[in-house]
């Protein structure tokens, strides 16, 4: 008996293990984090670790780190793939460790505020921020906080209108356009996607590369006249359940509780669905291209819808790279940063097939005159939207220290939306444990 | 007890320095890994940040953690939910894993068979298990199709807030009851069989011979198990995790999860270890009423 009570004790106790990683790092930051560096000219001899979300073969980091070990062959880079979703976990653990592995890290811009706030991220201004002409103005800002640069911008992206041309075809409903005069609506995207169903024999209307997830949503909000989602100083006011967010959340419900859209589909499995072939419309990202052009499907692209009556919106913003403050290899590490972003077209650019679009001005050019923007009609198309989105109508992801509950909170609003909560009610809810979450900024 | 004592006494030093050189290495392991974390978070409940974040600085808070904790509506609905779970999951792994373990050691063809069956869930680490359970529930997926072959038509599961809990209970016995059915098989395959031949000379039929033999005789057993899967179901956090992020309407968010996304999401990890303590506080208290009803008469 004596022993079993132990052995339950025991048991009871393991979940103290997790109370450890809830409970550690309670020092301060104000350690030896600020050590001056430099770019240096000449390569040191060094080893760094690097997480990034891009799996080594599929995602072909492989390649890119082969690449820039040859060019420079006295630092070694040891490549260590981290899931999207565990990504702020493992950096959370990590980098808080304070032993300064990794030493460089991918970063989400919307969350370089968050992180900057955090301690998690280097000041590189002093040392990089004269080197960024080459880079797209708006990534650059969207790698900075508080006038200070604190990563470097890889990628940037906007979304598509994907469509099945042979089942638009079989439905006789118009395909959607790339002129800017003539974009399609949300509002007339849900009929036609509807019609193609009924029609053109289509199991999906439409479909979201990104279901429920703020990035690919915020175009509607804002298009409907509802703005990005807080304001006030340091965008620490949330305003996720005006009437502008409530008309464009009842809209994204009802394209569910209308099954134009289908429920239960998570991102990860959206683009094989489209892919499959019985899917008439999907917003996606433009790293569907490359995915599109191997493809068998018949397919075209158009630009993203707008709201009724309201101004067209597109998202942007992808990754960046940023420096652990504790890294005991800050110049090798800025050194294969640079090599990732700035040099040439961008290492990141150049040696990554299927890259998403990359910040990096001139690797912008190669990258949309490779043969999956020009060697198909739709693949013409999509060259011609990325251009014209990402120059006019892209808005950034709201930019505050507390974009990483803003996120988490507002996805399961919109998540709970889809499944068929009342959008008012939803929103109410978001707002008021925004506003909870949100106080320990003040 | 009584034969012990002597027994205790007449240790010699020898045999001392053998015990405490066999245990040590398990004591240090509970004190290092579990205690001293333990007592390390505990401390940390009393304490706020002065800044955001993991790396910033802490002050002395007193109970604030626990005042604040307990003033959340959402909080308090998650504690609720998370003792209501494991009220249902509990009974219902043990008994079916009981009525499983009873039906494997009968006579029935192709034993070894089923037992694999229902144990191979176990040995799928329970990320890929809940993603494949994913895909099964999916609107278009296979389970909803057998459901509409068979007339019922199909169900929203994990998108539902009705559903959700009871799917989630669902992927979390698919793969319990195999596990904690492998530890009533070995207690009832250590129960006597003469007790059973007397039972049946005596005329008892299968169920009084159940409950008046089997159950009384797999008391341990029994109780292992009950603490071991009460203490897994409290931390349960992976399926909420990866398929539902606690939705929908928050109806799987249970405790572990929520310590988890105070700690993490929200940069509150003193908050975080608050409610990670009252989990571990409540699940103590569970077990300790366990113990009490199962206690064996001396």
């Amino acid at each position: 008996m004596r022993r079993l009570s132990t052995i339950g004790l025991a048991a009871g106790m393991s979940v103290a293990l997790l109370l450890s990683a809830c409970g550690g790092g309670g020092e301060s930051a104000s350690s030896d984090a600020s050590q001056a560096w430099t770019v240096p000219t000449s390569d040191p001899t060094a080893s760094i670790n690097v997480v990034g979300i891009l799996d080594p073969k599929t995602d072909g980091m492989d390649n890119v780190v082969a690449a820039f070990e040859k060019e420079h062959p006295t630092i070694k880079v040891n490549y260590q793939h981290v899931p999207f979703d565990n990504l702020n976990s493992v950096l959370d653990s990590r980098i808080t460790a304070k032993t300064g592995d990794p030493d460089v890290f991918w970063v989400d811009q919307p969350r370089v505020p968050a992180l900057a706030t955090r301690g998690y991220l280097e000041d590189l201004t002093s040392q990089l921020s004269d080197k960024t002409s080459g880079l797209q103005e708006a990534t650059v800002t969207s790698s900075s906080f508080d006038k200070k640069l604190y990563s470097l911008p890889i990628s940037n992206s906007t979304q598509i209108l994907f469509y099945n041309k042979d089942l638009l075809d079989k439905a006789g409903v118009a395909a959607p356009s790339v002129d800017d005069a003539s974009r399609i609506t949300w509002q007339q995207l849900k009929s036609d996607a509807k019609s193609v169903q009924d029609k053109g024999g289509a199991q999906h209307g439409l479909l979201f590369g990104q279901p429920n997830r703020y990035y690919q949503l915020e175009p509607l909000p804002v298009s409907a006249g509802g703005g990005i989602g807080a304001s006030g100083e340091g965008n620490l006011t949330p305003e996720i359940n005006n009437e502008g967010w409530v008309k464009a959340m009842t809209y994204y419900g009802s394209l569910f509780s209308d099954k134009v859209t289908p429920r239960g589909i998570p991102a990860e499995q959206s683009d094989a669905t489209f892919l499959a072939g019985k899917t008439a419309y999907m917003v996606e990202g433009n790293w569907m291209v490359g995915k599109l052009a191997d493809s068998k499907l018949n397919w075209g692209a158009a630009l993203n819808p707008v709201w009724e009556g309201g101004e067209p919106a597109s998202p942007n913003g992808s990754w960046s790279v940023g420096m652990n403050p504790f890294s005991k290899n800050k110049e090798a590490a800025a050194i294969f940063m640079k090599w990732l972003a700035i040099d040439g077209e961008s290492g990141y650019a150049k040696y990554r097939s299927y890259a998403e679009l990359p910040a990096n001005i001139e690797g912008l050019k190669s990258y949309l005159a490779s043969s999956a923007f020009t060697g198909s009609e739709g693949g013409k198309q999509a060259a011609q939207v990325v251009k014209h989105e990402t120059e006019n109508t892209s808005v950034g992801r709201v930019s505050t220290v507390g974009y990483i509950e803003f996120e988490d909170i507002v996805g399961r609003a919109f998540s709970d939306i889809a499944n068929g909560t009342d959008p008012k009610k939803a929103l109410d809810s978001a707002q008021s444990q925004l506003v909870t979450a949100w106080k320990q900024y003040e | 007890m009584h034969p012990t004592v002597p027994v205790r006494h007449s240790l010699t030093r020898r045999q001392l320095r053998t015990a405490v050189l066999f245990l040590a290495p398990a004591v240090a392991a509970i004190v290092l890994l579990r205690l001293v974390p333990f007592l390390g978070a505990a401390w940390s409940t009393l304490f706020e940040r002065a800044g955001v974040g993991l790396l910033a600085e802490e002050r002395f808070a007193g109970f604030d953690n626990y005042v604040t904790l307990f003033g959340d509506p959402l909080f308090l609905n998650t504690l609720v939910r998370t003792i209501v779970f494991n009220l249902v999951i509990n009974p219902v792994q043990i008994a079916l894993a009981m009525a499983i373990a009873v039906l494997m050691t009968r006579r029935i063809p192709g034993r070894g068979i089923w037992r694999t069956a229902v144990f191979i869930p176990c040995t799928i680490p329970l990320v890929g298990s809940s993603i494949a359970w994913g895909v099964a529930l999916r609107g278009d997926g296979p389970v909803n199709g057998i459901l509409s072959a068979l007339g019922i038509g199909p169900q929203p599961f994990l998108t539902s807030p009705t559903q959700a809990l009871p799917s989630i209970i669902l992927v979390a016995s698919w793969v319990g009851i195999g596990y904690w059915m492998l530890f009533l098989i070995g207690g009832l395959n250590d129960i006597n069989n003469e007790v059973y031949e007397a039972a049946s000379i005596d005329g008892a039929s299968g169920w009084r011979t159940f409950w008046s033999i089997t159950l009384p005789l797999m008391k341990r057993p029994l109780l292992f198990v009950l603490v071991a899967d009460t203490v897994a179901n409290f931390v349960l956090f992976v399926p909420p995790q990866l398929l539902t992020n606690g939705g929908p309407e928050e109806s799987t968010t249970l405790l572990m999860f929520d310590a988890y996304r105070r700690t993490y999401t929200y940069s509150q990890p003193n908050l975080g270890a608050t409610s990670t303590l009252v989990l571990t506080l409540i699940m103590l208290l569970i077990v300790a009423i366990q113990f009490r009803l199962l206690r064996e008469r001396d």
